[in-house]
């Protein structure tokens, strides 16, 4: 389930300072009550900020669920690929 | 949040429900090849991680799609088991009508919940590409058609609700 340490480019990694972004698309299969899950699951976040971000999923057609490093933000979209939720990852400010 | 449930199906249900496994987790045993992302329905369950950037996709995709590909196969097996009757897996012919109705008890621990919960959610991506369902506006709760499909969405919304109580 995670990626290997071997490729991970831990210089370029420290270098790079600009937050990267990892978000959550509207689906129409994923029920609204297993998208909060999986935020509440995988993040930890709380039942109220879960809820927050799975209703701009599915109102605004995307959320940010995370920012920060480029490598643990691919690894936040593995997972939500994992749980079959459909992710990407981008450089913020877009 | 509760971790440990008990779910509670007919055994003409789970022996529907292992039939459809079981043919899920077929489609994910022949999904193997360079040819696997050909079926939209499995391209569905290791999406593109960059919109912009193939490359980047590309490289994303090398690193992660084996062992996501790889859990789908792991949580379904487990998903069997547990649909298993004293060891042996229900089939929908075998059953007498004086056993459809009768009740199958499963006791899932917080990792066999979260394998069902992902099970259910890849073999319903699978149901909606076959169905051809891409907006929120293709699904029509009367067709006929959806009926597999939102059975598995119901027994998903029990599950959620079981964790939650």
């Amino acid at each position: 389930m995670t990626i290997p340490l071997e490729d991970i480019d831990l210089a370029a990694s420290v270098a790079a300072s600009e937050p990267w972004q990892a978000v959550v698309w509207n689906d129409p299969v994923n029920l609204m009550s297993y998208v909060t899950h999986v935020f509440r699951t995988h993040f930890g976040y709380s039942r109220e900020r879960a809820e927050q971000l799975m209703l701009a999923v599915h109102h605004r057609g995307h959320a940010v669920v995370a920012e920060g490093a480029r490598e643990l933000m691919e690894m936040h979209v593995q997972a939500m690929h994992d749980y079959g939720l459909w992710a990407t990852v981008r450089k913020g400010g877009e | 949040m509760t971790t440990h449930v008990l779910m509670e199906l007919s055994v003409l249900e789970a022996a529907h429900l292992t039939d459809l496994v079981q043919q899920f987790a077929d489609l994910m045993d022949e999904s193997t090849g360079a040819d696997a992302l050909d079926d939209p329905a499995v391209a569905r369950l290791v999406p593109d991680a960059y919109q912009d950037d193939a490359d980047a996709a590309g490289e994303f995709r090398r690193l992660t799609q084996g062992d996501l590909l790889d859990r789908r196969r792991t949580d379904a097996a487990r998903v069997l088991a547990s649909l298993e009757r004293d060891g042996v897996p229900l089939r929908v012919a075998e059953i007498d009508r004086a056993d459809a109705e009768s009740a199958l008890v499963i006791e899932l621990d917080a990792d066999g919940t979260s394998a069902w919960l992902r099970t259910l959610t890849a073999v319903r991506l699978v149901l909606a590409t076959r169905l051809g369902v891409t907006t929120d506006d293709d699904h029509d709760d009367r067709d006929p058609r959806f009926g597999v499909y939102n059975w598995l969405g119901f027994r998903l919304e029990g599950l959620l609700e079981a964790l939650e109580g």
